[in-house]
C-alpha cells in the first residue's frame, strides 16, 4: 500500500473538488429555487476567468482580487438577463425545458463572443505563486490549489450565511421550500428570483477563476465544466449549498482514490459509472437536501 | 392538429415520400443528397427522442449513446462477417435491436428516476458508453474503425444511403404518428402530466415508459448503423458526441415536444439554418446568430414553434 | 406595446434574413482558381485551424502577387465545420459538387481528416493534408497526400536518433509514459516502443488516460516514486501543461521531459514561460529550417503577429498549399488525376524540404527533434539542422 500516493492524490482531489463545488453551487441554487437549468452557468464562469486573465496580464492584478471586478459585473449582467430573458419564461408550461434551450443559446453566444475577443488560444493564469508549494512531511500542497480551496470555502460560507442570516436569503429559502406560502407572506418572488440568479451567476465568477487557477482554458472549455456542474448538483442534491460543497469533496476523493488505485484509463469511466449508481439508488443526492 | 380524413393524409404522406425518394436520382449535386441525408438523420433522431422525451416527458440527454451503439454494431458486424454492401445496409436492423436491448437494460433502473435526475443519468450513460469503447481495443478503441465504401460511383453510393435513411426516418415518423393517436400515446401523455395520477387511472406507467424508451432507442440505432456506412470512419468522438445528444433534445423541444410535427420542424429548421449560417456568415458570427435564434424563439414561444400554430388555431372557436 | 406573437416572429426572421444578406460576400474576380474545403474555425480545434487558415491565406497572397497559379488568381472558399467531422464531410462534398472548386485544401483535426480522406478519394480530388496518422494512410487511398503529414508515429523519431547518439551510460534508464487515449496519443507511443527496445530504456510506467485529465498530481507522484529519469507526456496542451506544472510543484527532476503535440503551439511558450523550457518534442517542419521560404514566412509572421518565428500550424497550412500548387503547375492543369500522378512521380520543394511521395501518399519519414530553450523552439536533431545544443540533463526546477 502506497500511502504517500493515496493521500497525495486524495488531498489534490479534494482541493480540485472544492473548486468544482464553488462553480456548481450557483447552478444548483438556481435549479432548486427557480427551476431554471442554466446551461450558460459555466460560460459565465469562463468569462470571469478570461477577465481575470486580462486584468492579470495588463495591470498585474491578482486573479483572486480580480473577482472583486468580475463578481459585480456578472451580477448586473445576470439581473439584466433575468429581467429580459428568463422572467418572460414563467408563462411556459414548465420552465425547466425552455430555460435550458434559452440558456444553451446564451452559452453559444458567450462562447463565440469570447472567441472574438480573446481568440481561440489556450490560456493559463500564471501568478508569482503558481508553482510555490507548502511541503508537509511527504506531502506537497500547491499554492494555486490551496488558493482555489480557500476561495471555495469562502464562497460556500458566504452563500450559506447569506441564505441563513439575511432577510433576502431567508426569503430565497422560503421561496424554495414553500412557494405559495412565501408569496402569501409578501415575498416578492420575481425580486427574489432576480437576486438568486444574480448571486448564482456571480458565484460562477468565483468558481471560474478557481478553475482557471487549476486548468488551462479556451473559449469552448465551458462545455467541459458544464459536465462537472451536473456532477456536483446531482451528487449534492438539487438546490443544496452544503450538499454541493460535500459533493465537490466526494467527487474529488473518488477521483483522487481511483487515480491512486486504478489504471488512469478507467478513472473517468469509473466516475461516471459511480455517478449513475448514486443517481439510481439515491436520486435525492448523497446528502439530504436542505438549503 | 387538423383532422383530415385518414386516407387523404396517407396519400399526401406517400406523395411527399415518393417525391423525396426520387430526388437523389435527378442528378442534383451530391452535396444536396448528403445534406438531406443529414436532415433526415436528425428528423429521425428527434422524432424518436420525442417518444420518451416529448410524450412521456422523460428528457433523455444521452440519446446519442443509441446512435453510437448502432454505428458500432454495424461496423463490428461488417468487420466480423465481411458483409456485402446490401448486407451492411441491412445490418442497421440488428443495430437497431442492439440499441433497443441496451435501452431496456439501462431503462429498467434509470426510468425510475424523474425529471432532471433522469436527464443526468442518461447523460452519464452516454459518457460511460463513449469511454468504454475508447478503452476496449477489440471495439476499435481510441483508433476507431474504418469501413470499406461501396464499389459504386459516389452519386449512387450517396443515393442508396439516402434511401435507407429516408426509409428509417419514414418508419420512425409512422411510429410517432401511431403513438400520437393511440392509447399508448395517451398513456405517455398522462405520465407526463402527472405520473401518480396516471398510475391511479390504471395506466401501467413503468411498462409504458420502458416501451417508449426502447422504441425511442431503436430508430437512432438504425440511423447510427447507416451513418457509419455513410461516414466509413467511425470514432467515438464522432458518434458519441455529446453535442448530438443536446442537439436532438433542442430540435425536438424547439419545434415543440410531445407533438408529431414539432421534432420534424425543429430538426429541419435547425439543420438548414445552421448550414446556411455556416455558408454565408463568418464563423463566430454565424454561431452567435445561431445562439440568438434559440434565445429569440424561446422568449416568444417557450413551448416551441408548434405553439405558434396552436395559438393561431386557438383563435378560431372550436 | 402589445405585439402579436406572429409579428414578433416575422420581425425576428426579417432581421435574420437581413444579417444573412449583408454578410454575404460580394464581388468575384475574373475566373480565379477556387480552393475550397472546411476548417474547424470554431469549437474545440479552433486554435489550430486559425493558424492553418492564416498560413494558407499568406500562400494565396504571395501566389497572387506573383501572378497566380497557371496564370489565374487563387481564392479560398473556407467553411467552418465547428470541429465536427460529420460537417467536415458534408462541406467537402459541398465544395466539390456545388461550388465545383478547382482544388480541395486539407484540414485538421485527425478525426476530420480521417473522415474526409475517403470522400476525397470517392470524388477523385487530390487532398493534401496532415492526414489522420499512419492508419489513415494505410486504407488504400490514392488521392490523399501528407505533404507533410502530422505523423504521430514519426513524432519522436528525431528524439530517438538523438538519444542513440548519446553514450549509453548517459541515456535515461527508466521511463514514465503517460499517453492520452485517442488516435494522436496512441500513434505517439509507436516510437517509444522502439526507444525502449533499441536503447534499453525500461518503460517502468506506461499508462493511458482519457481526456479531460482531472488531475496530474498522482501521475507525477508515481513517476517520482518509481525513480523514472525520463518522462513522456503524450498529450495536448491542457493536460500537457498540467503535467508540467505538477512536475515543477512536486519537484520531480527527470533527465528529460518529452512532450507530444501540446508543446508545438505558440501558447506553450507564451503561457507557460520558463516552466515550458527544456521540453523535447518533434516536428515535421520548423521555422528555423534552412529550406528556402522559411525566412520569408518568419518575416511575415513577425511583422503581422509579433512572433519570433512562424507557428507550426501556420507552416503546415502554407506547406500543403505549396505541395498542391507545385502539383498543379507540374501537371500544367487542374485535372485531379494528372495532379495526383505528377505528385506521385516528382519531387516537391517546400519549406519542409524536398518531398517525394510513395504509393500511400507519404514522403520519407521526416522528423526533427526539437527542444524549447529560453522560450525558443530550437532544432536539436539531425545534427545538420541543429540550431542550439540540447540542454541535457535538464536543470532541476528552481
Amino acid at each position: 500500500m502506497n500511502l504517500t500516493l493515496v493521500f497525495q492524490s486524495m488531498f489534490s482531489g479534494i482541493m480540485m473538488g472544492s473548486v468544482f463545488a464553488l462553480l456548481g453551487i450557483g447552478f444548483s441554487l438556481v435549479w432548486g429555487v427557480m427551476k431554471v437549468i442554466n446551461i450558460s452557468h459555466a460560460a459565465f464562469g469562463l468569462l470571469a476567468a478570461f477577465m481575470s486573465y486580462t486584468l492579470l496580464n495588463v495591470w498585474g492584478i491578482d486573479p483572486i482580487l480580480s473577482i472583486a471586478v468580475s463578481v459585480p459585473l456578472l451580477f448586473l449582467a445576470a439581473c439584466v438577463i433575468y429581467r429580459f430573458l428568463i422572467a418572460p419564461l414563467t408563462k411556459a408550461r414548465d420552465i425547466i425545458v425552455p430555460s435550458m434551450i434559452l440558456t444553451f443559446g446564451i452559452a453559444i453566444i458567450l462562447e463565440n463572443l469570447m472567441l472574438l475577443i480573446w481568440s481561440p488560444d489556450p490560456r493559463l493564469l500564471t501568478t508569482a505563486y503558481t508553482s510555490k508549494v507548502v511541503i508537509l512531511g511527504p506531502f506537497y500542497f500547491q499554492y494555486p490549489r490551496i488558493a482555489g480551496f480557500l476561495l471555495a470555502c469562502a464562497g460556500v460560507v458566504v452563500i450559506h450565511m447569506f441564505l441563513k442570516k439575511t432577510y433576502t436569503g431567508k426569503a430565497v429559502r422560503a421561496a424554495w421550500q414553500q412557494r405559495d406560502a412565501a408569496q402569501l407572506y409578501g415575498v416578492n418572488l420575481r425580486w427574489i428570483s432576480m437576486i438568486t440568479f444574480g448571486l448564482a451567476v456571480s458565484s460562477a465568477a468565483a468558481g471560474g477563476v478557481g478553475m482557471a487557477l487549476l486548468y488551462s482554458f479556451e473559449p469552448h472549455t465551458h462545455n467541459l465544466w458544464l459536465i462537472y456542474l451536473f456532477l456536483v448538483v446531482i451528487v449534492g442534491g438539487v438546490g443544496s449549498v452544503l450538499g454541493a460543497a460535500l459533493a465537490g469533496l466526494t467527487i474529488g476523493i473518488i477521483t483522487g482514490l481511483s487515480m491512486a488505485f486504478l489504471p488512469y484509463q478507467w478513472v473517468n469511466l469509473l466516475t461516471f459509472a459511480l455517478l449513475m449508481i448514486i443517481l439510481i439508488f439515491r436520486p435525492q443526492g448523497l446528502f439530504q437536501s436542505e438549503v | 392538429m387538423p383532422s383530415w380524413p385518414r386516407s387523404s393524409l396517407f396519400a399526401g404522406a406517400m406523395i411527399v415520400l415518393l417525391a423525396l425518394a426520387i430526388f437523389p436520382w435527378l442528378g442534383a449535386p451530391v452535396y444536396f443528397v448528403s445534406l438531406l441525408f443529414t436532415v433526415f438523420m436528425y428528423v429521425c433522431l428527434a422524432t424518436s427522442w420525442n417518444l420518451i422525451g416529448g410524450y412521456a416527458g422523460y428528457l433523455s440527454f444521452g440519446h446519442v449513446a443509441f446512435f453510437g451503439i448502432g454505428a458500432y454494431t454495424t461496423a463490428l458486424l461488417v468487420k466480423g462477417f465481411h458483409l456485402s454492401a446490401l448486407e451492411t445496409i441491412l445490418s442497421s436492423v440488428p443495430a437497431g435491436f442492439v440499441a433497443m436491448l441496451v435501452a431496456l437494460l439501462v431503462g429498467y433502473p434509470c426510468l425510475r428516476l424523474r425529471g432532471p435526475y433522469f436527464a443526468v443519468v442518461t447523460l452519464c450513460f452516454a459518457f460511460v458508453m463513449d469511454l468504454l469503447i475508447k478503452n476496449l481495443n477489440f471495439l476499435g478503441g481510441p483508433e476507431g474503425l474504418w469501413l470499406k465504401s461501396m464499389d459504386l460511383p459516389i452519386q449512387t453510393v450517396r443515393a442508396i444511403l439516402f434511401e435507407a435513411m429516408l426509409g428509417v426516418t419514414a418508419l420512425s415518423i409512422a411510429v410517432a404518428y401511431w403513438t400520437d393517436r393511440s392509447k399508448f400515446g395517451a398513456g405517455l401523455r398522462a405520465i407526463r402530466e402527472d405520473e401518480e395520477v396516471a398510475q391511479t387511472m390504471a395506466i401501467n406507467a413503468p411498462k409504458l415508459k420502458m416501451q417508449a424508451f426502447a422504441l425511442s432507442a431503436f430508430f437512432p440505432g438504425m440511423a447510427g448503423g447507416i451513418y457509419a456506412y455513410y461516414l466509413t470512419y467511425i470514432h467515438t468522438d464522432v458518434v458519441f458526441d455529446m453535442m448530438i445528444s443536446i442537439l436532438i433534445v433542442l430540435m425536438a423541444l424547439f419545434g415543440g415536444g410531445g407533438t408529431l410535427l414539432g421534432p420534424i420542424i425543429g430538426a429541419v429548421l435547425l439543420t438548414l439554418i445552421n448550414e446556411g449560417l455556416s455558408t454565408f456568415v463568418k464563423a463566430e458570427l454565424a454561431r452567435i446568430i445561431y445562439g440568438s435564434l434559440f434565445v429569440g424563439v424561446i422568449i416568444f414561444l417557450p413551448n416551441g414553434i408548434m405553439e405558434f400554430f396552436r395559438r393561431t388555431q386557438g383563435e378560431s372557436p372550436h | 406595446m402589445k405585439q402579436k406573437p406572429w409579428e414578433k416572429v416575422v420581425l425576428f426572421l426579417l432581421a435574420l434574413a437581413l444579417t444573412l444578406f449583408l454578410s454575404q460576400s460580394v464581388g468575384a474576380a475574373s475566373k480565379p482558381i477556387v480552393i475550397g474545403g472546411s476548417l474547424p474555425l470554431t469549437g474545440k480545434f479552433a486554435e489550430t485551424a486559425k493558424w492553418i487558415e492564416k498560413g494558407m491565406k499568406f500562400w494565396a497572397e504571395e501566389t497572387n502577387a506573383k501572378g497566380g497559379l497557371l496564370g489565374r488568381k487563387v481564392v479560398f472558399k473556407i467553411y467552418d465545420d465547428e470541429s465536427n467531422a460529420g460537417k467536415a464531410v458534408t462541406f467537402a462534398e459541398k465544395a466539390i459538387t456545388v461550388d465545383k472548386v478547382d482544388l480541395l485544401f486539407g484540414g485538421y483535426p485527425g478525426t476530420a481528416a480521417r473522415a474526409v480522406m475517403p470522400v476525397a478519394e470517392k470524388h477523385k480530388y487530390v487532398y493534401v493534408s496532415m492526414g489522420g496518422h499512419m492508419k489513415s494512410f494505410l486504407q488504400g487511398y490514392t488521392y490523399s497526400f501528407g505533404g507533410p503529414p502530422l505523423m504521430g508515429e514519426w513524432w519522436y523519431e528525431g528524439f530517438y536518433e538523438w538519444l542513440k547518439s548519446l553514450p549509453a551510460q548517459k541515456r535515461p534508464k527508466r521511463a514514465a509514459v503517460y499517453t492520452m487515449n485517442n488516435p494522436i496519443g496512441t500513434s505517439l507511443t509507436d516510437s517509444i516502443g522502439r526507444i525502449s527496445r533499441d536503447l534499453g530504456v525500461k518503460l517502468v510506467i506506461n499508462e493511458k488516460y482519457n481526456l479531460p485529465l482531472p488531475d496530474a498530481t498522482p501521475l507525477i507522484v508515481k513517476a517520482k516514486q518509481m525513480n523514472t529519469d525520463i518522462l513522456f507526456s503524450n498529450g495536448f496542451f491542457a493536460d500537457g501543461v498540467m503535467t508540467i506544472r505538477a512536475a515543477k510543484a512536486l519537484n520531480y527532476n527527470p533527465k528529460a521531459i518529452v512532450q507530444g503535440v501540446g508543446s508545438v503551439i505558440p501558447a506553450w511558450v507564451k503561457e507557460l514561460g520558463k516552466d515550458g523550457d527544456y521540453v523535447f518534442s518533434g516536428t515535421s517542419l520548423h521555422n528555423k529550417l534552412n529550406y528556402p521560404g522559411n525566412d520569408k514566412l518568419n518575416a511575415y509572421v513577425k511583422k503581422k503577429y509579433g512572433l519570433p518565428g512562424y507557428p507550426v500550424y501556420f507552416g503546415f497550412g502554407y506547406c500543403w498549399m505549396q505541395t498542391l500548387s507545385q502539383g498543379v503547375e507540374g501537371a500544367g492543369s487542374l485535372d485531379q488525376t494528372k495532379i495526383r500522378d505528377w505528385l506521385k512521380s516528382h519531387t516537391v520543394h517546400t519549406i519542409a524540404g524536398p518531398m517525394s511521395f510513395n504509393e500511400k501518399g507519404l514522403p520519407k519519414p521526416i522528423n526533427f527533434c526539437t527542444q524549447v530553450i529560453n522560450g525558443q523552439v530550437e532544432l536539436i536533431w539531425p545534427i545538420e539542422v541543429r540550431t542550439a545544443d540540447p540542454v541535457y540533463p535538464r536543470p532541476a526546477w528552481k
